[in-house]
């Protein structure tokens, strides 16, 4: 049975980045892939960008005859699983499983679903779209395409959903349940969720319209887009990225639907639970890759929580400047994190500079090699929930 | 990392449901027992034709049973969940201020609040994108129902959502067990809700997956599912918590098994084989090498309980009783792993099988001892409950009554 969980291939279909290589570079540039939308018309909206993913071309990925029965999630996660397969020494199919975040999943294929559906009426409306519908088709195309015989979960936890799927898998690897698994997380930007999200006043707008995390001038999160998908195994053969070494989950009971609460102390929670389930001390974590997306309320927790909780002035990374909120439903921040072990250096943040007068952490705004043994990933959502996680250079 | 400790063993000490045949525990009991199935003629969409007309919906006011708790803002699937998850959390009793922070949500849910996406959508289509309420929507995300429950019952331990079709409840629960093993937490209310929705509703239709009479699992005649709705939820404790607070445990969940056929976007493997392979896993985690009932997936689809019954008996053999509470409630889809499981738990408390109704003549490809028609009072010390989804996902839940593991069994 297995005692550790290494990551062992990364593939990405980023917003300014298709595959680990252009990612590397992306992040190393320390520029954000944030641009104005052309892919729908945002006339009479505040807000006018968003973190899309260009130039990906799925026929590079996929045989034709499988694409056609794909939606856009199911071809950026099978194409990024292809990547991380090729990334990663081999895996025995008959014992991976899958787990995949998603935080709004098919919104888009219901819409196309429900177009025809009250167009044409409830006896005409495209099977194939109503296949695609559910929020596993992701995954459960990617089990097709490999013969992934293992676990298959699709985890929707808005802003925490990739990191509480990978949470899953490390439970089912340790547990002798699959010996490897692929996990991730993908997300599509489309306009019905751009056009709902600005209604709200949640997404950044005004002048210089941009994706700010932990910065004084933040208002309002930019949405991503994209697939990172992470090879997992219990018995690694070849290179590691990292170990995934401890989570922790909590939820702020202040909290209303939806919305941010007010007691920082969950998100200090899941912080600890984390570090206690990696074996470590709050002291031996080098640095944070933090959930911070812009939003003025949730950075505030978590900028609050991360300085209480690390009194060290510990080194924090914000890294949703450079492709938004939702990308990959945060399988992204933790492909970054791993680069970052990987590397041996943390990135620059991507649009801070400078935080509120209460705010005193240590932001990295320049890359810069430094010690990384382990790095705490947070994750925080909309409605209270927060899932942390411990990635390590070495197995514990 | 602390991995789930298989040394750990998991109490059921709540359990609610709400679905077509009741509200609670015991009108869903009183239901089965009288074999009185929940399916009529669809409501939930006037003037809106579908090839089919039946439905499994669950007449009670959803919204006034909520009332006081914000329902305003609630979707449907949202207020099933915490109707059942306050039965359940009611029944668990008193926590303590401590075990409510430690206390996580984990749903299984295939379209969340959908229903009220279908509305914001169709006064978008008319109306325009900036007339459509925007707050109608926010509830839609599949993470609706979690969030809701730890809401209502002001619950500190974490939020998940599952949504793998109609395998969503069963890992959900199996999710929470593992939480409960690891001590990411220490009590896991967990469960599955969804409702009725044009999506899920018109889906089934077209692919031809809907029996035009009420679904007969099992059986000859039979042409698909029919659908339902509901929620379920469960409360689970590490069994040595349990025993020291004094609870009072339904069941043991002693087993989670998951799999995947890896063959076909909506079609199951017709080997079973997947199916079996999730039952097996479900056997060996809790150390047991057969059980004394099986309550099925039974959707009614040709392909469903023919691959079933190819799993079953190679999983377990020709001689385990078998049967199919969808024939009273329909196919509940993303909650239906957590509410047969409830089902299941009841069947141990009762020491009685529910039947498969309507099963006058089973099917050649249908081999096995069904329970057709009448409830059947057997011995029942361990019962698996199957739930596989779109995507060949399969979950099986193992549960052991309580009554005799007063010992822990080796």
């Amino acid at each position: 049975m297995a005692s550790r969980v290494a990551i062992t291939g990364i593939g990405v279909i980023a917003p300014g980045a298709i595959g680990i290589g252009e990612f590397r570079e992306m992040l190393a540039r320390g520029e954000g892939a944030v641009a104005d939308i052309d892919r729908f018309d945002t006339a009479g909206l505040s807000a006018h960008r968003a973190a899309l993913v260009r130039g990906f071309n799925p026929r590079t990925y996929i045989a034709p005859m499988k694409l056609r029965r794909m939606n856009v999630l199911s071809r950026l996660a099978v194409s990024a699983a292809k990547l991380a397969l090729e990334d990663a020494a081999p895996i025995d199919p008959s014992t991976a499983g899958v787990s995949l975040g998603t935080a709004f999943g098919p919104v888009q294929t219901s819409i196309d679903y429900l177009s025809e559906y009250f167009e044409k009426g409830p006896s005409l409306a495209p099977p194939q779209l109503f296949a695609e519908s559910v929020a596993n088709a992701p995954a459960s195309h990617m089990a097709i395409e490999w013969k992934l015989r293992g676990f298959n979960v699709t985890v929707t936890q808005r802003e925490s959903s990739a990191l509480a799927a990978a949470m899953y898998a490390a439970a089912q690897i340790l547990k002798g349940a699959a010996s490897s698994a692929l996990i991730g997380g993908v997300e599509e930007v489309s306009e019905m969720l751009f056009s709902v999200f600005d209604r709200i006043g949640a997404l950044a707008h005004g002048e210089g319209e941009a994706a700010r995390p932990f910065d004084a001038r933040r208002n309002g999160i930019v949405l991503g887009e994209g697939a990172a998908i992470l090879v997992a195994s219990g018995s690694p053969s070849g290179r590691v990225y990292g170990h995934l070494s401890g989570f922790g989950i909590s939820r702020d009971r202040t909290a209303s639907l939806s919305d941010w609460g007010s007691d920082h102390g969950a998100v200090i929670r899941a912080m600890q639970g984390a570090v206690a389930d990696a074996g470590l001390q709050p002291s031996e974590i080098d640095a944070v890759y933090a959930s911070a997306n812009s939003s003025v309320r949730g950075d505030r927790l978590e900028y609050r929580a991360i300085q209480e909780l690390f009194e060290t002035r510990i080194p924090v990374v914000a890294v949703k400047g450079y492709f938004g909120e939702y990308a990959a439903a945060g399988g992204l921040q933790l492909a970054a994190a791993l680069v970052a072990l990987d590397e041996q250096a943390l990135h620059a943040s991507a649009g801070f500079e400078s935080g509120e007068p209460e705010m005193r952490l240590d932001m990295v705004r320049e890359r810069r090699p430094a010690v990384l043994r382990h790095i705490l990933v947070n994750s925080l959502s909309a409605g209270g929930g927060v899932v942390s996680a411990i990635v390590s250079r070495e197995a514990a | 990392m602390r991995k789930p400790d298989p040394s750990v063993r998991i109490a059921v000490t709540g359990a609610g449901i709400i679905c077509a045949i009741g509200r609670n525990k015991a009108e869903v009991w009183r239901s089965i027992v009288g074999g009185q199935d929940g399916i009529g003629k669809l409501t939930r969409f006037p003037g809106e034709t579908f090839p089919t007309e039946l439905a499994a919906e669950v007449a009670a006011d959803v919204r006034a049973i909520v009332r006081g708790r914000a329902a305003k803002r609630l979707s449907r699937t949202d207020m099933l969940a915490i109707i059942a998850a306050g039965e359940a959390i009611a029944q668990a009793g008193e926590v303590s201020p401590v075990s409510k922070e430690r206390a996580v949500v984990a749903t299984g849910t295939s379209t969340g609040g959908l229903l009220e996406g279908e509305s914001f959508f169709s006064h978008r289509l008319i109306h325009g994108r900036r007339r459509a309420p925007a707050s109608r929507v926010l509830q839609q995300p599949t993470s609706g129902p979690s969030d809701a429950v730890a809401r209502a019952f002001d619950l500190g331990g974490g939020v998940v959502s599952n949504a793998t079709a109609c395998a969503s409840a069963g890992g959900a629960i199996g999710m929470a067990a593992d939480y409960l093993r690891a001590g990411h937490a220490d009590v896991g209310v967990a469960g599955g809700s969804d409702a009725l929705c044009r999506l899920t509703y018109s889906g089934f239709n077209v692919l031809q997956a809907v029996d035009p009479h009420p679904c007969a699992p099992f059986s000859e005649g039979r042409q698909g599912i029919t659908l339902g709705e509901g929620a379920a939820y469960l409360v689970l404790e590490r069994w040595d918590d349990a025993v020291s607070r004094g609870a009072v445990i339904l069941a043991e969940l002693c087993g989670y098994g998951a799999t995947c056929d890896a063959y076909h976007a909506t079609a199951p493997a017709e080997d079973g084989r997947g199916a079996e392979a999730a039952m097996r896993r479900a056997m060996s985690e809790a150390s047991v090498s057969g059980v004394d009932y099986v309550n099925a997936h039974g959707t009614g689809t040709l392909l469903n309980d023919s691959a079933e019954t190819k799993a079953i008996i190679a999983a377990l053999g020709t001689a385990t009783p078998v049967s199919s509470s969808k024939s009273y409630f329909g196919h509940t889809l993303g909650a239906a792993g957590a509410v047969e499981a409830v089902v299941s738990i009841l069947a141990l408390q009762a020491q009685l099988a529910p039947p498969t109704l309507r099963l006058e003549r089973p099917a050649p490809d249908c081999t096995l001892d069904y329970i057709p028609c009448t409830p059947r009072p057997m011995e029942i010390r361990t019962v698996l409950s199957n739930t596989f989804g779109f995507g060949g996902s399969n979950v099986s839940l193992l549960f052991r009554a309580a009554g005799q593991v007063r010992h822990p069994i080796r």
